[in-house]
């Protein structure tokens, strides 16, 4: 952002009118450059940019798993209000609405109307499963064909007649008198399932009526999601309003797309409301303190180079900026406006100044060093996190980096361009000054109760180390705790829980990944027999490998073998073989039948498992794909480290318990932004020790840092407020702004007191603006987080809780721990630049 | 085929006559004579009987099948939503209600089904577990129950509500003694009919002949 030219070296004089146009033409070819690139940039919302990108296996297929399994497609719809029988109305009207509509693969509503019916075999989905029964259904081996497996199956056929279930296999006895349909439709019907009322799904707890869809489109693109739920409220909007008793009905949508599409238009909503309410709180402290509309408007140029300056630098650097990001942006006000405040104030010469235009010239020389190395230090913070192996977190670092170095590089030369002299009016900053001055005199005798302050602090960081930082995955994200109840209610009706135990299998290709799955099935089966697992589900079982299903083919036996056995299996039963004729041909005829690959599932009810369960892999996790076993508890919870023996050799096959592989993942995220943030804490020191060249100085501008850091963390432990990694960005954010203000302290340490006379009274004025600008600073980066601490967004709520109390503290220590030096020195000497 | 039935139906009898001997004082003073029967006082009898043990035997009649299928096992309840029928003969089965959760074994293969996901299974459990316990609203919520006869011989017939129910089940029928059921008749829509006969087993003496029950 430093487009403008650095000012003539030796020249001291104002700035000449080309120098200003100059300087000012090329701020604003760089600010519609950034405001192109800033319409033309890519932004997303989803929790992968908070995904590590070096994740080990288990976290990439976790990660592969959230991103494009079918979770990430999956949106849940509620019906609230009316009674019962006009929510139902509703879902039948929505459901057949929708299924219409080309937005959805899958639509469930629990509306059986559909395939269920079929299933005796007459047209449709239903008829493509029986003809295929003999490739898909799991019972179907060399022992089934035997008279003694013949005679089992029939018998277990039979058992089911004359039982209220009997209607729904007596349509096929005599063409499946072994019962293979049954097996494959046991297989479809899911163990949990929502509660059904009224021919729809419903909720167990409340009064809805619920629908689970399963987008076409991936999550990736959220302007097309954006469209399709406007879609989907459409589409509910007219099946209600055709109908006078369905008036009254709302619907609610939940799930990973609506979240993605939310948090962006949340992001946006609150960015813009904390934009305004900061810049008008903010103008209020400016006018106050300035009395001046031109300084105002000039004040807020590097606060808007400095979000442009961050935002260009992600979206350059990353191709997509997170919504995160953008958020985290408007918290960037409240310290940007620093560096206007600084220089508007400071550059004013005190009275009878000697030539008009050149207080920038002063202000460069005494001051901006000083907000030089403060930049420095916050450099330095921040660039620890630029390296961070999570993509979110490295996208805070570069637009803190990037938003610092313009906010700081426009008021360094572009305000000189437009105001010279600083802000000319005075407002309230003369009596600001004094009363800074005023308390900063008394301040130092209160370091004792800091130092309590401090103390209490750390015990109570201390006593609570164990639960203090239990934050997790779910406080990283934008979407507000609200909308995660509504999506755990949602999922609690739909019984489809997230949190679950997988297996996950990957294969070269579709056939060895299905093969793999069937060899990890065979493994789970003996735990699924002795009940320490309720069951599991396989894509092997809705989508045998083409070997399994060639396996199945061959052990068919020819017609003529078929009805000798069968004469023999059903002799004296109920059932005469002689009935059997269609049997013996279809089964004949299914050897004839291409097996069954994932297209040739398209349109039949088996294709939403199969989705379900098999994802595709992106070249860049290396191709092929992966096969996903969901595993369901039997009486005690599952152990995984037994699971993970009992697979030990399938090749790659890994046990996923998804809640707990989250929990490791936040907790790998927090280590590394803790060592990240000690590091970046490291380089500040390093850097202040190397630009101050004194231990005292350097302890003196470090204690009021430090001590700021400890007791703002131990405000947050002792109002229970449960710690995460954005609480830590808060606490490297209050080092840099802190670093400002001990560095000033630091430069009044090193100048001493004002001297008696004419010109002390000159220094003390200065001195005086210096502190107010100070106090000024402080109150529009306090008053700017407080209202960022508001934030319905937990990731920002977080932030501002964080730097509000941090910031103010800062000051308050710094000027608690000024060390004034008896020898008075008129000019102060700069810390030594760097 | 008929004849089969009337065997059957005899022998509910006997076993009406030979078990309300021994039960009747758990049925308790309800049974004094009442002259307005209705659901809620056969139900508020039955519900009295807190658990209790029985053995069956079923007759399938089904057209088209050379001859009727028959089975025979034990049933096993204990109020409020527990219930299990375990088919010895002619292959092993069971059927075992808990809550809200059945769990069906047969051939060697185990499935659990969330009872309210699915209202035709519902309603066919509660038939017979809403019946065991005496559980008037829970009935009335899957059938339209009219009852005929005595206190000490009634007669409950359920028609099921749920449409989806109604393509396969036209009509239940239960006759009971006092605080127990006798014989259960379902007549599916299609014409196919089943008779189970009850023979209750004084308390515990089941425990060795159904183990699932517990």
């Amino acid at each position: 952002m430093s487009g403008a030219p650095a000012p003539l070296p030796g020249h001291d004089g104002p700035l000449t009118a080309r120098q200003r146009a100059g300087r000012l033409l090329g701020w604003l070819l760089a600010m519609l450059l950034g405001g192109v690139l800033i319409v033309r940039g890519h932004y997303t919302a989803d929790l992968s940019a908070f995904l590590p990108a070096s994740p080990d296996t288990r976290q990439r297929l976790l990660i592969e798993q959230l991103q494009s399994g079918i979770a990430a497609r999956t949106l849940l719809l509620g019906i609230t209000g009316g009674d019962a029988s006009a929510r139902a109305e509703a879902s039948r009207r929505l459901g057949t609405a929708l299924r219409a509509g080309g937005d959805f693969e899958q639509v469930h509503n629990g509306d059986r109307a559909g395939w269920a019916g079929d299933a005796t075999g007459q047209g449709g989905a239903g008829d493509w499963l029986v003809r295929h029964r003999y490739h898909l259904s799991p019972a179907v081996g060399p022992d089934r064909f035997t008279v003694a497996g013949l005679r089992d199956a029939v018998d277990e056929t039979l058992s089911l007649l004359g039982t209220p279930a009997g209607a729904l296999v007596k349509p096929l006895l005599e063409r499946d008198p072994t019962g293979e349909t049954q097996r494959i439709a046991e297989q479809l019907i899911p163990s949990g399932g929502p509660r059904s009322q009224d021919g729809v799904w419903v909720s167990r707890t409340a009064p809805r009526a619920l629908l689970m869809l399963q987008t076409a489109a991936s999550g990736a693109d959220l302007d097309s999601q954006a469209a399709m739920l406007a879609r989907v409220q459409k589409a509910f909007d007219q099946a209600v309003a055709r109908a006078p008793a369905l008036t009254g009905l709302a619907l609610e949508m939940s799930g990973p797309p609506v979240f993605g599409v939310q948090s962006r238009a949340r992001i946006e909503a609150e960015v813009h409301q904390l934009a305004i309410a900061g810049t008008v709180l903010m103008g209020v402290l400016l006018l106050l303190a300035f009395g001046s509309i031109p300084a105002l408007v000039v004040a807020f140029l590097p606060v808007a180079t400095g979000i442009v300056a961050g935002v260009v630098a992600v979206s350059l650097g990353f191709g997509a900026v997170h919504g995160m990001t953008l958020g985290f942006g408007s918290t960037l006000i409240g310290e940007a406006v620093d560096y206007a405040i600084y220089f508007l104030i400071q550059a004013r010469g005190p009275a009878g100044s000697p030539r008009l235009g050149t207080g920038f010239r002063r202000w460069q020389r005494q001051s901006w060093p000083t907000v030089r190395l403060g930049l420095a230090t916050s450099v330095c913070g921040f660039a620890a996190l630029v390296f961070s192996g999570f993509p979110g977190l490295a996208q805070l670092g570069v637009f803190s980096l990037a938003g610092l170095l313009g906010a700081a590089a426009a008021a360094r030369w572009v305000l000189p361009a437009l105001m010279p002299d600083g802000a000319a009016g005075t407002g309230l900053r003369r009596p600001l000054g004094r009363a800074t001055a005023w308390a900063a005199q008394r301040l130092p005798r209160l370091r004792a109760l800091c130092w309590l302050a401090g103390a209490a602090a750390l015990a109570l960081l201390v006593a609570q180390r164990g639960t203090l930082w239990a934050g997790d995955m779910a406080s990283l994200s934008p979407v507000p705790r609200e909308a995660m109840a509504l999506d755990a209610q949602l999922r609690a009706d739909l019984s489809a829980d997230e949190d679950r135990t997988l297996v996950v299998v990957p294969g070269a290709d579709l056939q060895a990944a299905l093969r793999a799955a069937e060899a990890v099935g065979a493994r789970l089966e003996p735990l699924a027999a002795d009940g320490r697992l309720a069951g599991y589900d396989s894509p092997a079982r809705v989508l045998p490998s083409l070997a399994t299903q060639q396996a199945r083919l061959a052990s068919l036996p020819t017609p003529a073998e078929l009805q000798a056995r069968l004469a023999q299996a059903l002799a004296g039963g109920p059932l005469p073989a002689a009935r059997l004729g269609a049997f013996v041909d279809e089964v004949d005829a299914a050897r004839q039948l291409p097996l069954v690959d994932l297209a040739a599932l398209a349109g039949s009810p088996l294709k939403s498992a199969a989705d379900a369960m098999l994802v595709q892999r992106s070249a860049a996790n290396g191709g092929g794909w992966l096969a996903l076993l969901s595993l369901r508890p039997g009486a005690r919870p599952i152990d995984t480290a037994e699971l993970r023996t009992v697979l030990a050799a399938v090749p790659g096959a890994e046990v996923i318990d998804i809640k707990v592989e989250l929990d490791r993942l936040y907790q790998r995220y927090l280590g590394e932004a803790l060592w990240q943030s000690a590091l970046g804490a490291l380089a500040v020191v390093a850097l202040l020790a190397l630009a101050l060249r004194s231990g005292r100085r350097l302890l003196a501008v470090c204690l009021p840092l430090a001590l700021a850091v400890l007791t703002t963390l131990g405000l947050l432990a002792a109002a229970g407020v449960t710690l995460g990694i954005l609480h830590l960005v808060g606490l490297l954010l209050v080092v840099a702004v802190g670093s400002n203000y001990a560095l000033f302290f630091d430069q009044f340490g090193q100048a001493g007191a004002a001297p008696a006379g004419e010109g002390g009274a000159v220094a003390r004025a200065t001195h005086e603006d210096t502190l107010a600008s100070l106090l000024l600073a402080n109150l529009t980066t306090v008053g700017s987080f407080a209202l960022i601490s508001l934030s319905q967004i937990p990731a920002l709520s977080a932030i501002g809780q964080v730097v509000a109390p941090g910031a103010l503290l800062a000051l308050l220590l710094s000027a608690a721990f000024v060390r004034a030096r008896p020898a008075p020195a008129v000019v102060p000497p700069a810390p030594t630049p760097v | 085929m008929i004849s089969g039935m009337k065997t059957l139906e005899r022998r509910a009898r006997r076993a009406a006559a030979a078990g309300g001997l021994a039960l009747a004082a758990l049925a308790t003073a309800g049974a004094q004579a009442a002259p307005a029967l209705d659901l809620d006082r056969v139900m508020g009898q039955l519900a009295q009987v807190r658990s209790g043990e029985a053995r069956f035997t079923e007759q399938r009649t089904v057209r088209g099948l050379d001859a009727p299928l028959t089975s025979s096992g034990t049933l096993s309840f204990a109020a409020p939503d527990r219930f299990t029928r375990q088919t010895l003969l002619p292959r092993p089965e069971t059927m075992a209600v808990d809550g809200n959760t059945v769990v069906l074994s047969r051939g060697g293969r185990s499935r659990s089904l969330t009872l309210d996901a699915a209202p035709e299974v519902e309603a066919i459990v509660e038939a017979v577990r809403g019946t065991l316990t005496g559980n008037a609203t829970r009935l009335r919520q899957h059938f339209r129950a009219t009852v005929a006869g005595s206190v000490e011989q009634w007669t409950l017939d359920l028609v099921p509500i749920e449409p989806r129910l109604l393509v396969l089940l036209k009509q239940v029928t239960i006759v009971g003694r006092l605080g127990e059921l006798r014989t259960v008749e379902m007549r599916m829509a299609d014409g196919d009919r089943s008779m189970m006969v009850i023979e209750p087993l004084p308390a515990g003496a089941a425990g060795a002949a159904a183990p699932a029950s517990r």
